[in-house]
């Protein structure tokens, strides 16, 4: 045999001699590993070129090659080998792992860091684990991959916003939103819409998921600080693709899918609900005799109509339904590199539409990651992003008529949506036909970012370098609308037209230098003084007008009258300093971090605008030390703990002025009011974060995991704090309050099965939080200012936003009156509200025990991953219980209900939720009723798929392929029979225009099944 | 030389961090606003801040609308149907502290003329004679908010009890924490005002109706003093301005026709709205009617059929009224007709009101009210009076001023009881005068905010 061999490699052998000066050769081998096992995928690359290839899956490789030339194999976790070609053909490695470098490093802000080193709370979640929620924006994939941060969207409207709030609620009127940085620079966050009426447009939707290779959520004040200014609501670091040196990979990413509601929802009442109700009502409020007359006036009147063409029914929920609502991705992407640059280039395409008529999402993007050794020690780097998105958006945020949503709910099931011929029944009443309008109207929101990082590495030393980062972000935002000019609200002004153009600029600005202090092996020093600078610049114009002398004019060119024309200019800067010492002694055995901050914002005056921040972090690498070091019950073994004083600043501009506006006027001449009350005073809200955790991982990594408690003072909060109107405001931020935040956070993974053929893990997380407000300001009589609505009050010794209102004592089964506790808590019965006593109703909106739960199994080529999450602790309020849900007028005439209140009073001794019906309009009267336990746990995303064996990828020469089932949202179990809406829901106000810890009428979360393919070749 | 070149790097980027961002450099832009210290310093910027308080008045949270809704939906005139869900609280009497209204409306607008009337004229430049008026124009403004405040919020027709609202004279003055004052003293306050700012207001400035002017001091005081029974200071009140010679009743044939036009004889003072601004769907005609005959928009308020029972046959003003909803829902068509911009003018003074005080005024001090009403009658096409009673004054006043919000103050002061009306037309209840809920609760949201602040009884 091996005779044979050697006279088959003969005429190889003439070839090479006869082109043994500088001539190619091919040159091939195989690549072991340490213990001699073929090592696949390693990088082969011939020094000085791009040339390269990769190992297959049984470690061989063949490569072209100059004699004399020399071949690089790199391969991760494995130390790099060079070896020069000689005479031979055959060129065997064996590999040897490199330590140092197996240890997973995570992007910790401003460096990165072996896990080991870290000193805070700090979790990565991997693209892997975001590629399983299907949604224009990566934020909503977070939600139950880490512990104590907890996802919360407005709205499922593709597109739209996610509030995420990590370790609860640090601050009461300021925001409360994470840092969000991007490649190492703060980027701005949020939405960009234009107008609060209409869905919202997240400006993280502007980047393709499928670029992001990992996001690194920061929670402690080790971990914050770097960002101290605006760390105390944790950080949320996105970490683009890169590419690697070797031959250029492509991988294209596709899925295609459909979408439904994840809830169904309430049920709207059919006519025939509402004839009997109505009638039952007038005869409760004696305007007829009987039910049964007044049955009759209403066939005779509102109701002859329906009745003469056969008592047909709406179906509103279902008219408004997109039953084929689409969602698609698909992105193609190169990445891959030579000796002295790496790129990675994608384009991504997504397109989603909503589960009712009307609302879609499209995105077009690409990016280009870049970085090139200019010479030996000088690297320049430079990511580059764009997407275009549009996104068709509705009236959504409130009860707004024209809105497919509301319409849902509040239209008269009287109204039908189609006339017999098919046409759209155009009625009349306040409500007009949504399909009509999302038919002929149009919602527009575009936005168009671009992202630019671009950075200097210069390696002055071996132990000291000095970089540079500049970066743009760009969100260029277009926004109409336009109301049609026959049918609706439009139609009275013949057509009415409106656009905004929005372009906000932020440039960020750093200098930075690392130092490494190498004392000796064993007490290294990790240096690094930084400067940044960013400057945030928003433009804005806007017009709108209305009366087109013609239909498909939709321009403010072709309106007959112009109604408004407005511009505007808003900036703030943000300037910093910070330096970072890390010590590291004994190989990582233990580490030390101090870190400080100082940062000045243009939100505070020029006497409080600065802040001081700092930390400080130690870890104790228990596994490192002697007596565990061949341990096999102990893998890994970490206590670490940090303090802390991080800030926040996330309030509106030019708040500290007493200001007039001037965005005013008055028989057509401009005019001025003051319309800011203003406070030198102000300055900083700080946050005190203690944190204590133990990372570890048992036998043979059979369950790893972290365990963790933190404790988080906030003081000087920036508070809305609420004046006497007599003043001409209702309220000015003031410095002043405290609240805490204090809770446990755990983190286990399972490795059940781990065999080549069989691997089968479970993970799990949860976290509690407890908040509780501490302080408030006090009037000069000395009386605690809370902060009271209709449903919550702020006061010391509750959670902050204790939902605060009369407790319902039911329904008197003698009068079928609803009735109120007096006192607010048992006793005696009152069915006058303005009697009732208002009490705490003992939680708040945010839930306080959540935890997510991971399932993964794989049987050779065939996999089954999981992921649920659960929230609880907390309570939710029905928002539009007054018009939807309450036995009066509005459901029964004015509007429309849902079949809940079917359930009702009818007769002395009945036992019913809801009371008696009345012709009557009831005013809001917020109580208990409609508080409801707000406990929900939901599959957020199954995966089943399959991957293509070695054999077959390799017989048709690609690297990989994958096929999947995806589903998103697919079950949902919510505690509270009575909570018909979706459980999620918003508990931050967006800037006022929703209502914090209320259902809505907005789009609940998809319920998604797609299939999708991977292929890598 | 390498060294150089790091120094030479090192030199530079030490410099970009030392020099790169001072304090001043964070500074930010104040591109829409202006600062309230020190960027009042001519004449005009108090006619700008002037025109801001109108604006304000302007408000659909103000008299845009709901000031004059209000209280039109608890009289005798008016209910509200619920269409769009609007009014039917008020029109039940079912409001509580939670229910928005006028307070922090007034306030807003107490604030702006306080920054007018305190501004030190000697320290401005331009024509101080000018300065004077504004002045006196924004203590008018200031008497009209008071005003508004003590008939919404004070205890005068609750059953006892003496608490006004409080006097705001400053903006950012020293109490931030006001209690509440009497009736009286904001009464007096109210009177005060508007004869300090009669002096000061000198009328050749008074060039446009849509702004309050000279004689508007005097009919306010007129209103406040009948709605007090000041007869003697509503006598001459109103004849000071009958004096001037400046205004006229609108003839027979111009009244329907004169609430689509601007500045008649007969307006002194009116808010200025127009199709670039105007309150859109919150307006005032919004309410008052559907766009279109069938049910839509808002269109809420309706019109309580036996209205139309007071009216002579022939009386022009029966014009104003019409049917929607296929000839069954009576409405006001004719006053602020503009249904789909809300683009008329809202008159707050028409000299119809200042005659019909005067009658009145007359009447209960023995003087010759027959002569005045008829001015009124006379020019409606309406039967003439040969002897006049209160409630002819009272039937006068509700014909004339039907849909501008006089109706519910002139039940309350003549101490008549009032109906809470259905969302059908149907009667509810009857509120027996005086009613805790004749009074307006103060905001929780003051009460909350203002450990001085005492609430009205029943809330």
């Amino acid at each position: 045999m091996k005779q044979k061999f050697r006279w088959m490699l003969l005429p190889l052998m003439v070839l090479s001699i006869s082109f043994s000066y500088g001539q190619e050769k091919k040159v091939s081998g195989t690549v072991t590993d340490q213990s001699n096992l073929p090592l696949p995928g390693v990088s082969v690359i011939v020094v000085g070129t791009t040339n390269g290839t990769q190992t297959d899956f049984d470690g061989n490789y063949s490569i072209t090659v100059e004699q004399g030339g020399e071949l690089r194999f790199s391969y991760i976790g494995q130390k790099t080998v060079i070896r020069s070609v000689g005479a031979g053909s055959v060129v065997n490695v064996q590999m040897e792992e490199d330590a140092q470098a197996l240890e997973e490093v995570v992007v910790t802000g401003y460096t990165s860091q072996r896990r080991s080193d870290i000193t805070g709370s700090i979790v990565e979640v991997d693209s892997d684990k975001l590629s399983q929620i299907i949604a224009p924006s990566v934020d909503q994939a977070l939600q139950g991959n880490v512990s104590g941060l907890t996802v919360s969207a407005t709205s499922g409207t593709p597109g739209s916003t996610a509030n995420i709030r990590i370790r609860g609620i640090s601050s009461i009127t300021a925001g409360n939103e994470p840092l969000y940085v991007i490649d190492g620079v703060p980027v701005s966050n949020g939405n960009v819409g234009a107008s609060g009426a209409y869905s919202s447009l997240s400006s993280l939707a502007g980047l393709d998921n499928n670029n992001i290779k990992s996001i690194t959520v920061l929670k402690d004040a080790s971990a914050t600080a770097q960002y101290g200014a605006r760390g105390s609501n944790g950080v949320i670091l996105i970490t683009t693709k890169r590419g690697r040196e070797g031959n250029t990979v492509f991988e294209v990413n596709s899925s295609y899918g459909f979408q439904r509601d994840a809830i169904t929802g309430p049920v709207p009442l059919t006519a025939a609900n509402r004839l009997e109700l109505a009638a039952e009502a007038y005869f409760n409020d004696g305007i007829t005799a009987t039910k049964q007359e007044a049955i009759d006036a209403l066939l005779a009147g509102s109701f002859a109509d329906w009745d003469a063409a056969g008592r047909p029914e709406a179906h509103w929920d279902r008219a408004v339904r997109n039953d084929a609502a689409s969602v698609q991705q698909h992105s193609i992407s190169a990445s891959g590199g030579g000796e002295d640059h790496t790129f990675f280039a994608s384009l991504g395409y997504m397109n989603q539409e909503g589960t009712v008529v009307g609302p879609s999402f499209e995105r077009i993007s690409g990016a280009v990651n870049f970085s090139k050794d200019l010479t030996s020690n000088l690297t320049f780097s430079s990511n580059n992003s764009a997407s275009h998105s549009l996104q068709n958006a509705f009236l959504e945020t409130s009860a707004y008529f024209e809105s497919p949503r509301s319409a849902k709910f509040f239209l008269s099931p009287l109204n039908l949506p189609y006339n017999a011929d098919g046409s759209y029944n155009l009625f009349g009443g306040s409500l007009p036909n949504p399909l009509y309008l999302m038919d002929n109207n149009i919602y527009e929101n575009r936005l168009t970012r671009i992202l630019s990082n671009n950075s200097l590495n210069w390696q002055l030393t071996d132990n000291l370098s000095y970089g540079t980062v500049f970066n743009v972000d760009y969100q260029g935002y277009n926004y109409r609308n336009y109301s049609n000019r026959n049918y609706g609200y439009g139609e009275p002004t013949s057509g009415d037209a409106e656009q905004f153009d929005r372009t906000n600029v932020f440039y960020v600005f750093q200098n930075f230098f690392d130092y490494k202090l190498k004392l000796s092996d064993n007490h290294i020093f990790d240096f690094k003084v930084l400067q940044e600078y960013q400057s945030n610049r928003r433009y804005f114009l806007g017009g709108s007008g209305q009366n087109f002398a013609d239909d498909g004019l939709y321009y403010l060119d072709n309106v007959g009258t112009p109604n408004s024309v407005s511009s505007s200019f808003t900036d703030f800067y943000i300037a910093s300093y910070m330096g970072l010492a890390k010590y590291s002694a004994f190989d990582g055995k233990y580490v030390l971090d101090l870190s400080y901050r100082r940062e000045g914002n243009s939100r505070f005056s020029q006497t409080n605008r600065w802040g001081n921040f700092w930390s400080v972090g130690a870890a104790w690498n228990i596994f490192k030390e002697d007596f565990l070091a061949n341990s096999n019950v102990v893998n890994n073994l970490k206590l670490r703990g940090s303090y802390g004083v991080t800030g926040n600043a996330n309030i509106g501009l030019n708040l500290y002025q007493s200001l007039f506006g001037f965005d005013a006027d008055y028989g057509g001449e401009g005019a001025q009011f003051v319309d800011t009350f203003g406070n030198q005073d102000l300055s900083w809200e700080t946050s005190n974060t203690l944190d204590v955790g133990v990372d570890f991982a048992l036998f043979n990594n059979f369950v790893s995991g972290s365990a963790a408690y933190f404790s988080r003072t906030s003081k000087d909060l920036l508070l809305n704090v609420p004046l006497s109107q007599t003043t001409g405001f209702a309220s000015q931020y003031q410095n002043i309050g405290e609240l805490t935040n204090k809770g446990v956070e755990v983190d286990l993974n399972f490795n059940i099965v781990d065999t080549e053929d069989v691997q089968f893990s479970l993970g799990g997380n949860f976290a509690t939080v407890e908040n509780e407000v501490t302080e408030l300001p006090l009037d000069p009589n000395g009386v605690e200012r809370t902060i009271t609505t209709t449903t919550t009050r702020i006061e010391t010794g509750h959670p902050v936003r204790e939902w605060y209102m009369p407790t319902w004592a039911g329904v008197n089964p003698e009068t079928g009156a609803e009735e109120w506790y007096v006192n607010g808590v048992d006793g005696e019965t009152t069915a006058n509200f303005n009697e009732a006593e208002a009490v705490f109703q003992g939680s708040n909106a945010v839930p306080t025990f959540t935890a997510g739960l991971n399932f993964n199994f794989k049987y050779k080529n065939f996999f089954i991953n999981a992921n649920g999450y659960y929230a609880g602790g907390h309570k939710i309020y029905e928002g539009w219980h007054l018009y939807l849900n309450q036995s009066n007028a509005y459901p029964i005439l004015a509007y429309n209900g849902y079949t809940s209140l079917l359930d009702r009073w009818q007769q002395p001794g009945d036992i019913a939720r809801n009371g008696a019906f009345t012709t009557g309009a009831t005013p809001w009267q917020r109580n208990s009723k409609y508080l409801y336990d707000g406990d929900f746990i939901r599959l957020r995303a199954l995966t089943v798929g399959f991957d293509l064996p070695r054999s077959a990828t390799d017989r048709i020469g690609i690297n990989s392929m994958r096929f999947f089932v995806r589903g998103n949202n697919l079950l949902t179990w919510v505690k509270d029979d009575n909570l018909l809406f979706d459980p999620e829901v918003d508990v931050d106000s967006q800037g006022g225009d929703v209502t914090p810890g209320e259902t809505g009428l907005e789009t609940p979360p998809a319920r998604t099944i797609a299939v999708g393919v991977n292929l890598s070749f | 030389m390498k060294i150089n070149k790091y120094a030479m790097l090192f030199a530079a980027a030490m410099a970009l961090i030392v020099t790169s961002c001072t304090t001043e450099d964070l500074d930010p832009t104040l591109a829409q606003s202006k600062s309230v210290e020190g960027s009042v310093t001519r004449v005009d910027n108090l006619y700008s801040i002037l025109k801001g308080a109108h604006n304000t008045l302007t408000g659909a949270g103000y008299y845009g609308r709901d000031m004059i809704a209000t209280n039109e939906v608890r009289s005798d005139n008016t209910f509200s149907n619920g269409n769009s869900g609007r009014f039917t609280t008020q029109s039940q009497f079912q409001y509580n502290s939670n229910t928005g209204f006028v307070w922090d409306n007034v306030y807003a607008l107490l604030a702006d003329v306080n920054i007018i009337i305190n501004t030190d004229l000697s320290t401005l430049e331009g024509d101080l004679d000018y300065g004077a008026h504004i002045q006196g124009q924004a203590m008018v403004l200031r008497a009209l908010g008071h005003f508004d405040l003590l008939r919404t919020y004070g205890q005068q027709h609750a059953g006892g009890g003496s608490l006004g609202v409080p006097i705001v004279t400053t903006f950012k003055g020293e109490d931030l924490f006001p209690s509440r004052n009497s009736i009286d003293e904001v009464k007096q306050a109210i009177y005060s005002d508007l004869e300090t700012a009669f002096e000061m207001m000198d009328s050749s400035y008074d060039t446009s109706k849509i702004f309050v002017s000279k004689y508007v001091a005097k009919a306010l005081e007129a209103r406040v003093a009948v709605y007090f029974g000041d007869w003697g200071r509503a006598v001459s009140a109103s004849e000071a301005v009958i004096n001037s010679g400046l205004y006229s009743v609108i003839g027979a044939d111009a009244f329907v026709s004169s609430w689509t036009t601007e500045g008649g004889t007969n307006v002194m003072f009116e808010l200025a709205f127009s199709t670039a601004d105007n309150r859109g769907p919150d307006a005032l005609g919004y309410i008052y009617r559907y766009p279109a005959d069938a049910p839509g928009g808002y269109g809420d308020i309706q019109v309580l059929p036996e209205v139309l029972d007071i009216y002579d046959a022939d009386d022009v003003r029966l014009d104003i009224f019409g049917y929607q909803d296929g000839g069954t829902a009576l409405r006001n068509i004719g006053k602020y007709p503009d249904t789909a911009n809300g683009a008329d003018n809202i008159p707050l003074f028409r000299y119809e009101e200042v005659i019909l005080n005067y009658a009145e005024a007359l009447l209960e001090t023995g003087g010759d009210a027959v002569t005045q009403l008829n001015l009124i009658a006379n020019n409606r096409n309406a039967t003439p009076y040969t002897s006049v009673t209160k409630d002819d004054i009272l039937n006068e006043r509700r014909r004339e001023l039907i849909f501008e919000g006089f109706r519910f103050d002139d039940m309350m002061r003549t101490g008549q009881s009032a109906t809470a009306v259905g969302s059908v037309g149907n009667v509810i209840s009857t509120l027996s005068y005086p009613n805790n809920l004749f009074a307006w609760p103060i905001p929780l949201s003051e009460m909350n905010a203002n450990s001085n602040m005492v609430q009205n009884e029943g809330y």
